[in-house]
């Protein structure tokens, strides 16, 4: 049977591309990756036949949503699984700028770990920060994990590599290695991160970043990336920003999964991230 | 990947402008277009940055270049102007004896902010003197303890005791005779209910002076939305825009102060105590802009 077709050209769908960008946008997806997307999307569908009489918008749409979704299903990360093939002590090191939920992610995840019966080892990394190693210990104590810390001031690199020891000494499941927040900008203190992995040879590399991030998200991604490298990412706060597109910046740049999504403050507030559920919520 | 760096190709449009001799409408377009995407780079509200482009588009056209002006600068012009409309020249926190609450989302760096004061008013030569009102987040008590001690400023706390309002009303009475007594409270977001309510709790028993909203310069889109609901909760006095020691620019502060009908009144530029400078107009938009000569050239003008 011979269908009636039409061939799309630019004009047909310059306006809505636009619409959608601007939708992009406002779902907090920096505008460089946006601008990507979009011109890729533009890319394939001009020149491409369609039914006669199909919702030139709905096609757009579709086409963009596909796109989106490949940018996030790339790469998928099951964590549980990870955790269940690596030899112990499984050590996860958390990165990231200041106050993006690092260490609240840290606390969760030892939760959800100890549910499954694993068993856990938190390094105090983040010996810089005022309170720092307070806020840390009461977690580790409220969860009922084993935390390994030294004082204020001291060497990072030295407590995270001693969590490892311990936990190799007593055949521990997973390391769960905290950070101080730090500018991608801070050159020392990137220096100082890069030791930190050199030193204790983490076996995943999580950057922790935040929902209500905007376009800065790119550029700090880029930057820890560049000098760590990082193994996948972290998306908290998504319950000040049910959008978050800062998730796709993200993914987009790094080319990385994003394993987690933190959804409020409590323990139970983290969730695998699920590819889908997400592109839904920047559509909806 | 290589992502375009916006500010040079924010220079590079103007500079097209350079040889035009009169302003044509396409010309102007295409600056306008570039200048969009530098706001929007720069976490600017999304609607508010298609007004802004309107209007400078049409001032563009409308208005004659002045005398000694190149198109270039014309334009230039017309944007510092309309950005400085939004932004104005700041929040002046007076030197004088007054009660200040900080209030923002989570990490946003309340409490780093709230140590930053006390450290600037003691500067100044006032005695200030902060009270810990985060009972939710572990180690906060520490945190701000650790830091007023380092400042050898006083510091009422009550580690362990759930109840924020109650910790105020005996904190501010203790540290009565200081000049600056600066609340330090926990994060929160406009949709947790129980947390707002308690700050307006804590608002209704303190009547601070000055409630500063402390904003991240990373923080995208939700800006107004949150800024809204924290000004509609308590009010908003002015903001401090922290973290702007890396590359964000800010944006969504200028939002934020736009929805609300606030202004900026410090910028955080490090983690320590020192890194606190007052707000400057000038330098935040050219920031803004990736662009650095904005100043001289309005002096210029
Ligand atoms: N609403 C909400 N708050 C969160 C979430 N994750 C973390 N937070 C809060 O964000 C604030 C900062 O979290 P931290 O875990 O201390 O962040 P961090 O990255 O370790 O911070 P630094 O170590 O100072 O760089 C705290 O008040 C947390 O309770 C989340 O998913 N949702
Ligand atoms: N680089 C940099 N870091 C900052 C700045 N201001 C705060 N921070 C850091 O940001 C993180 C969060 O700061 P806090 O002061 O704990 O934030 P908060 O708003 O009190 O956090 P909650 O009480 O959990 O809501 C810490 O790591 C601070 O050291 C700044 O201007 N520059
Ligand atoms: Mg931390
Ligand atoms: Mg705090």
């Amino acid at each position: 049977v011979f269908e009636r077709e039409f061939i799309l050209d630019e004009a047909d769908v310059e306006d809505i591309l636009w619409e959608l960008e601007m939708s992009l946008l406002e779902s907090d997806i920096a505008i460089s990756v946006s601008e990507k997307i979009v011109n890729d999307v533009k890319q394939e569908l001009v020149g491409s036949r369609k039914k006669i009489g199909s919702n030139t918008s709905k096609i757009v749409e579709d086409a963009l949503k596909k796109s989106i979704n490949d940018v996030m299903s790339a790469n998928v990360f099951d964590f549980d699984e990870f955790i269940d093939s690596h030899e112990k002590p499984v050590n996860i090191v958390f990165v990231g700028i200041n106050g993006t939920g690092k260490t609240t992610s840290i606390a969760k995840i030892a939760h959800r770990l100890k549910a499954m019966n694993k068993s856990v080892v938190i390094a105090a990394g983040d010996t810089f920060r005022a309170g720092a190693i307070d806020q840390i210990a009461v977690h580790a104590e409220r969860i009922g994990v084993k935390l390994i810390k030294h004082q204020e001031g001291g060497d990072p690199a030295a407590v995270v590599y001693d969590a490892v020891q311990y936990a190799k000494a007593h055949d521990s499941d997973v390391v769960l290695s905290d950070t101080a927040g730090r500018m991608h900008t801070n050159v020392n203190l990137m220096a100082q991160l890069q030791k930190i992995c050199r030193v204790s040879a983490p076996d995943l590399v999580l950057f922790v970043d935040e929902a209500v991030a905007g376009n800065d998200a790119v550029e700090r991604a880029e930057q820890f990336n560049e000098a760590v490298p990082v193994d996948g990412s972290i998306l908290t706060k998504t319950d000040a920003d049910s959008k978050g597109g800062a998730a796709i910046s993200i993914a987009y740049i790094t080319g990385k999964p994003i394993v987690f999504l933190g959804l409020g403050q409590e323990y139970e507030d983290l969730k695998k991230f699920d590819p889908q559920w997400f592109v839904d919520q920047i559509f909806s | 990947m290589v992502m375009d760096k916006l500010s040079n190709s924010l220079q590079d449009a103007l500079k097209k402008l350079v040889g035009a001799g009169r302003i044509d409408e396409r010309t102007v377009n295409d600056v306008v277009k570039d200048i969009q995407r530098a706001l929007l780079q720069s976490d600017v509200n999304v609607k508010m940055v298609m007004q802004l482009s309107k209007s400078i588009k049409e001032r563009a056209l409308d208005e004659d270049v002045p005398q000694g002006m190149n198109p270039r600068e014309h334009v230039i012009r017309i944007v510092y102007e309309e950005l400085m409309k939004i932004v104005g020249e700041g929040t002046d926190i007076p030197l004088k004896p007054q009660k200040i609450m900080m209030i923002g989302l989570q990490g946003s760096g309340k409490t780093t902010t709230t140590a930053k004061l006390a450290r600037y008013f003691q500067r100044k030569g006032l005695k200030p003197a902060v009270v810990c009102a985060d009972t939710f987040r572990p180690g906060a008590y520490q945190q701000l303890k650790t830091l007023c001690e380092s400042l050898s400023v006083p510091f009422y706390g009550e580690e362990g005791n759930p109840d924020a309002v109650g910790i105020v009303e005996r904190g501010l009475a203790e540290i009565d005779k200081y000049d600056v007594k600066i609340i330090d409270t926990a994060g929160r977001h406009s949709l947790e209910n129980d947390l707002i309510d308690e700050m307006e709790r804590i608002h209704a028993i303190s009547s601070p002076d000055y409630k500063l909203l402390v904003l991240d310069a990373g923080i995208g889109q939700q800006a107004s939305e949150q800024a809204k609901a924290f000004n509609d909760s308590v009010g908003i006095s002015g903001v401090v825009i922290s973290k702007l020691d890396g590359t964000a620019k800010g944006g969504g502060a200028m939002s934020a102060v736009a929805a609300t009908d606030s202004s900026i009144a410090f910028i955080g530029v490090g983690e320590t105590p020192e890194d606190l400078e007052k707000f400057e107009a000038d330098r935040f938009i050219s920031r803004l802009l990736g662009m650095g000569d904005l100043r001289s050239l309005m002096e210029k003008a």
